[in-house]
This record gives C-alpha cells, structure tokens and sequence, in this order.
C-alpha cells in the first residue's frame, strides 16, 4: 500500500496527459456524433495528419545545428498550422464523403467513413512510407526542466500538454455555452430539422462542427507528437478507437462526457500498465468500456432520452 | 400511371416501377437471375468453378480463386448480420479467427490433440456460436452505434490476446504456459482429411471451399426465403415496427449474431487448414474491411453481389501484383469508365484525344527545356502501359515527383467532382486523366500492397454516394 501511494502522484500525472490527448480526440467524435449521428471513423487519421503537419513544421523551422530561436513561437506555430489543417481536412471530408449521404441509410456513412480512413493511411504510407518519424521534442524544451513534488515529476513537456488541452476544452466550452454558433449547433444536435426551420444554417454548422473537431484532434496529433515523439502512418488508429472509446464512455455527443471519458481512460490505462501488465491494457481499456455501457448504456453523462418515433 | 384506378392501391400496383428494372445487358442479367433458381446457378457456379483446375495448372490462379471461396463464406455469414438484420458487427472477423484456432488446437502438436476432421469442424461451428452468443446476448443490448464499438472492441481483444497470451500463470501448473504460440502463431496444422481422403494440394483445397461456398449460399438462402429471414429484414428495415409487430427483436438479432458467428468460424477453421497455420496477424483490420467491401460492393443482403464482390475484392487485388496485367487492366478500367460515365459517348473519345495531344505538348514542352531531367520507364511487358510509359516525360526522380503528383491529384479529383457546368468538368477532366496515369506508372504500379488497399477505400467511398445499395442490390424506393 505504501509503494501505491508513493506512485500515486506520478501515475495521476501520467495518466492525465495521456487523457489530455484522448479527451482532445473524443472531443471531436463526440461533437461530430452530437450533429450528424455518424461515427466518424476517420477521425483517427485526422489526428494523424496533424501529428505529421506538426512535424513537418517542426523540421522546416528547427535549424539543423546552433541555437534555436524562440522555441515557444515553433510550438504555437506547429500546434496552430496542424489545427488549421486538420479543420480543413475534416471540412473536405465532410463535403465530399459525407454531406451527399446525409439522407442515405444509415450505414451508408459508416462504411464511406472506414473508406476516408483507410485512403488516408494508405495515402500517407504511399507518400510518406511507413517508417517512424520523431519529434525532436528535446531540442524545443530542455529534457531536465521540471517541477518536482517529493514523490512525483512533472517534465515542462507533459505540464503542456495537459495545460494546453485544458485551456483548449475551456474555449471549447465557452465556443458552445456563450456563442451564437455553439447556440446552433446545441440546436441542431437537439433536432436538425426543428432547428432549420428555425432559422439556424444547418449546413454551415455541421461544416464548423467539422472544423473545430478536426482542429481539436490536430491539436492532439501535435501534443501526442510533443509528449510520446514517436509518430506514424497508422497511430490513428489505435487512437482514433481510444478516443472513440472515450467519447463512448462519458455519453457519446455529450461535451463534458468526452473529456471526462478521456481522462477516465487515459488514467485506466497507465494503472492497468502498472498494476496489469503493459500487454493487458488496451483490454483492460475495452473492459471498462463494456462494463460503463452494461450498467449505463448511455454512458456516464449520457442523458437517458426515451427514443422518438 | 396515367389514370387512377378504382379499388386498386396505386403504391401496390406501381410495385414493380418502383423496384426499376435496368435495360441493356444489366437488364438481361437481372431478368434471367430471377427466371433461373437458385440451385441452378449453384451447379453452374460448381461447375464453372470445377473446370478452372482442368483448363489451368497454374497453381496461382487456383490460389486466387480458393481464395474467392473462402472470402465468400466468410462474407455470407457477415451478409446474415450486416445484411439481413443490419447490425454493424465490427469484430466479426474475431469469430473467424476463434474458429481457425480452434481448429489449430484440434489439430495440431502445439496441444498434442488431432480430432478427425469432422469432429474437429463441428467443435468449431459449436465453439463460434458459443462466443458469438457470448458476445451478443450482453452487446445487443446496447443501442445503435453502440453496438459498432463493443464488437470493433472485441475484434481488437481477440487478436491482442492471441499475440500476448503466450506466458499464463494457470493454476495447478508451475510453469506460465503458452496459450496462443504469441505472434508466431501455430504452424504445423493436420490437413483436411474427409472419409480418410487428405486434402493437399492447392486443387483439393480449392474444390472443398468450392463446394462448402456452394452449400453456404444454398443455406443462407432458404434462411433469407424463412420466416426468421423475412424477420431479419423486417428487423433491418424499422426496428421499432418490427417490435410493434410482436417480433422478439433481442431473440432474432442474437440468432442473426450466432449464426453469422458459425460462418465465420467454419471459414477460419478451413482457412487454418489450408493455410496449415494461424498466427493472429491474420485477423486483423484489413481484413474486416476487405469482407465489409465486398458484401457493400456487392449490395447488402445480396446474395449474387456477395459472389460478385468477392470476385473483384480478392481478385483485383491480386492481379495487381503482377504488373504487366495490372497496367492492362487498369486502362482497360479508366476506358470503360470513362465511356460510361460520359455521355454523350463521343465527348468520352474528344476526351482521350485531348489527353493525348496535352501529353504530347507536355512532354515536348518539359523535355525541350531541360532534356538532363528526364528518364524512361523500363517496359513492363504489356502493350498499352509500354505506350503509355514511352508517352509520359518521366522525370529523373520520379518517386518524389510522383508523390507530390499523388497529393496535386487528390486535390483535383476533389476540384472536378465540384463543377457543375458539364463542358468545363471535361476540360478540368484532361489535366486530372493527365496526372492519374503519371501517378499510375510512377508510383501506384510500384507499390501494389498500398495501392490495393487505396483502391478499397476510395471503392467504398465512390460507391457509398453513387450506389448505396451495391452493384447488385435492390434500388428500394424510399417511402418518405
């Protein structure tokens, strides 16, 4: 017991920047879900572009040897170009995989999303090879900087990325609660057709729901790439499935849900990697899944709406 | 209908317009398929099928068609869930692998047991509908979408614990024991042996799965013509109606489920046999979405399409392998696409000589300037692709160019789909044709095992928007 509770500190760190990242990518899956009912399967690869966008940023900018210049401008640099980026991706895809299926049944979508998300993890294997890619993260933030608390460590690295995706949900929060676009889309979610009649431009808020969510997982790509290093064509997914799971967990196409889900799973996994074995903990990930939706089939926040007909 | 009639139901009586009949050759095809039953076309497909051994000895071209075989088992039991009760089962291919290791241990010396064929293929059809009844009876449950995650979930477990169960503290034993032979899976698997015949080679292997997909396509037909079948649509169509009409729902999806689960446990226990091992990188997502391709391709609860989709999901792939015959077909492809989907038809040949002459200008444009840049292609060994190679300026890096040509062609794949007016597509058409053959001979010929799969999900994509319900699947009419 005592050997838990020394470990206790660093694994709540670990775990929470693993669900920083997962609660960023069920974000958008939970959002997407929330307008369009569609499991965006391509969601994953998404992600993984970002992570790819970033780098390239990141080696377009980092001199080969010296001193490097305003490392903070290169982090906000990757983490905005990778958003825009993937905004724009999950936009295209959108208009061209999904809006002409929006009256076709429904697993119409699904199997034109697994299409989307296989094109992209070929096309990139096709273009870029398969090979790993790393972010050279220790030459943007010195390796030893860190905040220490007797028992646990916090590295300047992992304090960013749960910072930033914090201060991201935060606006995210704010874009839906205050705005009179998160105003629509919480009107559309609800009920599309109600919400056209009242004035709202359905079309325009599935694109921007698109844009914000697919930005949200450029985010992760990049904050994955900053944290983890090592990047690849396929890393979508395996996260894509954790973020979905995530979304999944907390009540899919609900907002808070989602990143609860996240850093519920995030801090499952790095106990199960601890107390389990690291083998074990993508089962252990499903397990808890299964067993959130046996006993909450709407998982944890979902509201329990009795279906229409 | 030009005049009402009285007492008569017009939605009834304009049945079969809804239901629209195609013309030409489709047409013909469509009315002879409902003239002939169906345990003529089976002894047609047996016998076509049994002919291939006689007309080739090429043990690969029997391997292709084996293998079309197997995928269609697999797919119809995918075809009783997905198609006929419309549940999205994403571990599907999970039941496939329980049945092929199933198999591996019946008959293997990594246990030491070697059941007789028979015993060990009905163990397996019993253990598959155990664990898809497992898996079903909490999941179906769950509504909707849910559903997806749970199985797609359970698809992951399985082929993770197959890789990692290699070191299990059992109790009563003192050493961690080996579960799953990890990612070296488990070799050495006892042949099919029927009536004390042992099945060996290609050719046997190749009739057995011939005659089982047969067998598969008879039953799974008399299931869809049952009432369970007509449940299951029932069930796919309007689940709430379906209940409203006193159909036990959870008790047909979980029937659906099981046996969809048997299927595929039977085709992964002949799959290990063939293959004479089983290691879990078998069951992996490709996979999953090369049996979903090929029962969307050819329309959900298509019995027809399921032989049709697994003829081009596993044979277009393959062919790809080999060069030669890829450029081939695949020219052969982009023409009659191209005359099919342009009409008129002479606009089709302004546009392939347009592309020609562009080449043509193209070529002599970029070479003049700078005649050191520029390479040729090794032929191939096929006519069209040669003339194809000699006519495109093939720059001296042409992986890289060919890459970025890749990206430039996505993007104007996506512009032209855009335009509306029909004479500025066809001139955005050139330019796009143009770059789709340079990325063709530069890079996607090359790299065969990406551009298969490439081609499998732009499949699904193109497919899902212009053709929702497959090649071969019924146009419904939407009742609003």
């Amino acid at each position: 017991m005592d050997v838990f509770l020394q470990q206790l500190p660093q694994l709540l760190i670990n775990g929470l920047t693993l669900g920083a990242v997962y609660a960023l990518i069920a974000l958008g899956y939970s959002m997407v879900y929330g307008v369009l009912q569609l499991l965006n399967f391509a969601h994953g690869d998404v992600y993984m572009i970002g992570a790819f966008i970033g780098y390239f940023v990141m080696v377009a900018f980092l001199p080969p040897d010296g001193p490097i210049i305003a490392p903070v401008l290169i982090i906000i640099f990757m983490m905005l170009l990778a958003m825009l980026g993937c905004g724009v991706l999950g936009v295209v895809i959108e208009q061209f995989a999904y809006r002409p299926l929006r009256n076709a049944p429904r697993i119409a979508p699904l199997i034109s999303a697994l299409g989307v998300s296989f094109f992209i993890q070929n096309a990139v294997q096709l273009t870029l090879t398969a090979k790993f890619r790393n972010y050279e993260t220790e030459k943007l933030i010195a390796p030893g900087l860190a905040f220490d608390f007797g028992n646990a460590r916090l590295s300047v690295t992992r304090a960013l990325v749960i910072v930033t995706a914090i201060v991201l949900m935060i606006i995210l929060q704010y874009l839906i609660r205050r705005t009179k676009l998160g105003k629509a889309m919480r009107a559309v979610a609800i009920d599309r057709e109600a919400a056209a009649m009242m004035g709202v431009n359905v079309d325009q808020v599935i694109v921007f729901t698109f844009f914000i969510g697919s930005a949200l997982a450029g985010a992760a790509g990049v904050l994955t790439g900053i944290v983890f290093t090592r990047i690849y064509h396929f890393m979508g997914f395996s996260a894509g499935l954790k973020g979905f799971t995530a979304a999944v967990l907390g009540g899919i196409g609900n907002i808070p849900g989602a990143m609860l889900g996240g850093f519920i799973l995030g801090l499952t996994e790095t106990f199960a990697v601890v107390f389990i074995s690291s083998t074990y903990k993508d089962i252990v990930a499903f397990i808890v899944l299964i067993i959130v939706l046996l006993l909450r089939p709407r998982g944890l926040l979902g509201a329990r709406i009795a279906q229409k007909v | 209908m030009s005049r009402d009639k009285i007492g008569v139901d017009q939605w009834v009586e304009q049945y079969d317009q809804r239901v629209s009949r195609a013309k030409g050759i489709q047409g013909f095809i469509e009315q002879t398929s409902r003239r002939l039953p169906v345990w003529g076309w089976l002894i047609c497909l047996v016998v076509l099928g049994a002919l291939l051994p006689v007309a080739t000895t090429n043990s690969f071209a029997i391997r292709i068609a084996g293998n079309i075989a197997l995928m269609g088992i697999l797919a119809l039991g995918l075809n009783v869930v997905a198609g006929y009760a419309g549940l999205l089962d994403l571990g599907f291919i999970a039941f496939y692998g329980i049945g092929a290791y199933v198999y591996a241990y019946l008959s293997s010396d990594f246990t030491g047991i070697h059941f007789p064929t028979w015993a060990t293929l009905i163990i397996i059809v019993v253990v598959s509908t155990l664990f898809g009844l497992l898996l079903g009876s909490p999941s179906l449950r769950l509504i909707g979408d849910y559903l997806a995650i749970v199985t797609l979930g359970f698809g992951q477990m399985f082929v993770q614990l197959t890789t990692s169960l290699t070191r299990v503290d059992l109790p009563g034993r003192d050493k961690p024991v080996d579960l799953t032979g990890g990612p070296n899976g488990i070799v050495n698997l006892d042949p099919l042996s029927i009536f004390g015949l042992k099945a060996t080679t290609v050719v046997h292997y190749y009739l057995i799965l011939l005659i089982v997909f047969a067998i598969s396509i008879l039953i799974i037909y008399h299931l869809y013509k049952s009432r369970v079948g007509r449940a299951w649509r029932a069930l796919r169509e309007d689940e709430l109606a379906a209940q409203a009409m006193g159909m036990p729902n959870h008790r047909l999806k979980l029937q659906a489920f099981a046996i969809g689960a048997a299927f595929a446990g039977f085709s992964g226990g002949l799959f290990a046999a063939w293959q004479g091992s089983v290691f879990p990188s078998n069951f992996d997502t490709t996979l999953l979405i090369t049996v979903y391709a090929i029962i969307v391709l050819g329309g959900l609860g298509s019995l027809p399409g399921v032989v049709l989709g697994a003829v081009i999901m596993i044979a277009v792939p393959d062919i790809l392998r080999n060069a030669p015959l890829a450029g081939t077909l695949f020219y052969i492809g982009v023409i009659v696409t191209l005359f099919s989907v342009i009409k008129p038809r002479w606009q089709a040949i302004v546009l392939i000589v347009a592309i020609a002459i562009f080449g043509f200008i193209l070529r002599a444009v970029l070479v003049g300037a700078n005649p050191d840049a520029f390479t040729t292609l090794k032929p191939v060994g096929a006519l069209i692709s040669d003339t194809v190679r000699s006519w495109l300026p093939i720059p001296n890096n042409a992986m890289v160019v060919g890459n970025y040509g890749f990206a430039i062609l996505i993007i104007l794949v996506l512009a032209v789909s855009r335009i509306k007016r029909p004479l500025w597509r066809l001139a955005a058409l050139v330019p796009t044709l143009y770059l789709l053959l340079f990325v063709w001979e530069t890079r996607l010929v090359a790299e065969p095992s990406i551009t298969r799969l490439l081609f499998v999900g732009v499949l699904l994509i193109v497919l899902m928007i212009y053709r929702p319900n497959g090649l071969l699947g019924q146009r419904r009419v939407e009742i609003a």
